[in-house]
């Protein structure tokens, strides 16, 4: 295994002239500073969060829970309470009702759909067990509060439209604008500038 | 000391390093008992982050344990699911398709760049220098970035299912990994030009922690710790997994089983898995990533909305698990830090009966008595950095 990597740096015991020169002239320290040196003229990468920039997740990101309307405004949760036996971890909470009002795709939706973020692992297998596409985990990310009671969330508000269009692909730091509430501190995404770090 | 007849011997002082002390990778807690400056003996208490992972499988549906297979090595969580799924599949007798297997390859190996540099870095961070480690991060943000892309999380993939994977390569992906591939070799040979000519470098890890070959064995090392000391053991290339038999690629070995070495082969492993990238990516098939197992493996979305079979698998599967046969399997794949096993036993309920985990930090972790002991206090840090231990697997 020589030929891989160990011969470059076996030439301890025998200290040729070249060698000793090198160590005089403090080259090995002097190739690492020319590397670090070279980046004072390339492009920063750091982002500016969250005074002026904010990153978009992916589509597929794994945040705060959403639920969701068809095409037709109507709710896609049926109440199958998959979602609720799939959880490994038993945060979330369905408790199912008949509706003949038409609210829902079916006779049945959701009456409580609960789930505390304090014990979600965001390991997306609710997604997976849902039927009907209603439940996804969105984009929301920022999830800090001054309250516990601020964590577990209800179907009420998750099932309102979500501020980055499903659409829209992702990936990218757009410029934000920071917004201090009384109850949680947000950052407002302005998607129409947008740049990719790589 | 043994060798220090002209040393004073002065009385023997036991310190405490840890669990918060910043250079231990973590809640390692370590019980030095040191003569003077150097080390008698040193004694890793563990147990911090224990949260009993195998008594929660034994509570779990077999498909709901793979989210708390990420928490173990929490700097690779795709080896682990895949460690963890592939035991399940041994169980259940389910071939993966071709695509699935090769998705998994690309996975795990951009998993495996990661959890290097983050050891490196952290390594050079521990050791006083601070640059690679912000080099090191660069990159690592670079394959969180494809993670993200892939499966939505940063750190706690849950990617891998029993018969697969949770979805295909999304669009894009492809083409970013390969970017990703050719840019990385450039940026390896700037950690090496950071560090791997540096005389302090080099002062602080050659000779440092020590431990032959036999010693190596003997211990139980697995991974870069064993092949650091020239022993050529690599499951991927000793007993092939999904398709790792069809890549070209090294084991890297040392020679002298020093810290050094240690850090060698890791520089080395993060090029070959650049080069496994890249050759998967070119011989990836289309297809199925799922297996078409429907008693184990959920049917993909599309069916379950229009094919009422697929709906009823579909609830059966979420709301019941599947019932495997009766029996034992252990099965191994070569997880960053080393050999990473689950032994699972079935006693044909839909819950393991019980399941083992051959978690390779805390075999490594053992090692640390043999490398650090005759040595220097400051030479622990560089002892436990070559090790690589992650708590969440150690604890477990």
């Amino acid at each position: 295994m020589n030929e891989l990597s160990t011969d470059n740096h076996k030439n301890s015991s025998s200290l040729s002239i070249k060698d000793l020169l090198k160590k005089v002239f403090f080259i090995d320290l002097i190739q690492g500073l020319f590397i670090t040196f070279n980046y004072t003229f390339t492009k920063t990468i750091t982002e500016r969060y969250p005074d002026d920039e904010k990153w978009i997740p992916y589509k597929r990101f794994r945040g705060l829970h959403t639920l969701n309307r068809n095409k037709e405004g109507k709710e896609l949760c049926v109440g199958c309470e998959l979602c609720q036996k799939s959880c490994p971890t038993q945060c979330i909470t369905v408790i199912p009702m008949e509706d003949k009002t038409g609210k829902g795709i079916a006779d049945r939706i959701a009456y409580r759909w609960e789930i505390n973020l304090l014990r979600c692992m965001f390991c997306g297998l609710c997604e997976d067990a849902c039927p009907t596409e209603a439940l996804k985990l969105g984009r929301e990310y920022e999830l800090a509060s001054f309250s516990m009671q601020r964590q577990i969330r209800s179907k009420e508000e998750l099932i309102k439209p979500q501020p980055i269009p499903v659409e829209f692909e992702g990936g990218v730091i757009v410029r934000a604008t920071l917004e201090k509430g009384d109850k949680e501190i947000k950052v407002k995404p302005d998607l129409s500038v947008q740049k990719r770090w790589w | 000391m043994e060798n220090g007849n002209r040393d004073l011997i002065t009385r023997e002082v036991t310190l405490n390093m840890g669990p918060q002390h910043p250079s231990t990778h973590g809640v390692m807690h370590l019980i030095l008992h040191m003569q003077g400056e150097k080390i008698v003996k040193a004694e890793p208490d563990i147990g911090f982050l224990h949260r009993g992972m195998e008594k929660i499988a034994e509570n779990l549906l077999y498909s709901q344990f793979v989210p708390y297979t990420d928490r173990l090595d929490y700097l690779s969580s795709m080896t682990n699911n895949l460690g963890y799924v592939m035991a399940v599949e041994k169980l259940l007798n389910i071939e993966v398709p071709e695509r699935g297997k090769y998705i998994r390859v690309i996975t795990s190996e951009l998993s495996r760049i990661s959890s290097h540099l983050l050891a490196v870095g952290a390594w050079g961070l521990d050791l006083g220098a601070i640059t690679i480690v912000l080099y090191a991060f660069r990159e690592r943000e670079m394959i969180l970035d494809l993670f993200e892309m892939l499966c939505g999380a940063r750190l706690t993939y849950n990617y891998m299912k029993i018969g697969g994977v949770r979805g295909d390569l999304p669009p894009g992906f492809i083409e970013k990994c390969k970017e990703f591939v050719n840019i990385f070799p450039k940026r390896v040979d700037e950690y090496e030009g950071l560090l791997t000519g540096n005389r302090i470098w080099l002062r602080r890890n050659k000779g440092i922690g020590v431990v032959t070959a036999e010693d190596a064995i003997n211990l139980g090392l697995t991974g870069p710790s064993l092949r650091g000391s020239g022993v050529n053991w690599d499951i991927r290339k000793d007993e092939p997994y999904l398709v790792y038999d069809r890549f070209d690629f090294k084991v890297a070995t040392g020679e002298n089983g020093d810290c050094f070495d240690r850090y060698i082969v890791r520089v080395e492993e993060m090029r070959q898995a650049a080069r496994i990238i890249e050759q998967a990516l070119q011989q990836i098939p289309d297809g199925p990533v799922n297996a078409d197992v429907p008693e184990f493996v959920l049917p993909p979305k599309e069916d379950v909305m229009t094919k009422m079979e697929s709906l009823i698998h579909h609830f059966k599967l979420i709301s019941h698990g599947f019932k495997p046969p009766k029996g034992e399997v252990y099965s191994s794949i070569e997880a960053p830090k080393g050999e990473l096993g689950f032994y699972i036993i079935s006693d044909g309920s839909e819950r393991p009966f019980r399941v083992k985990i051959r978690a390779p930090s805390f075999v490594n972790l053992q090692g640390i008595d043999h490398m650090s002991k005759g040595a220097y206090f400051a030479d622990v840090v560089a002892v436990i950095s070559s090790l690589d231990p992650v708590f969440g697997e150690v604890d477990k």
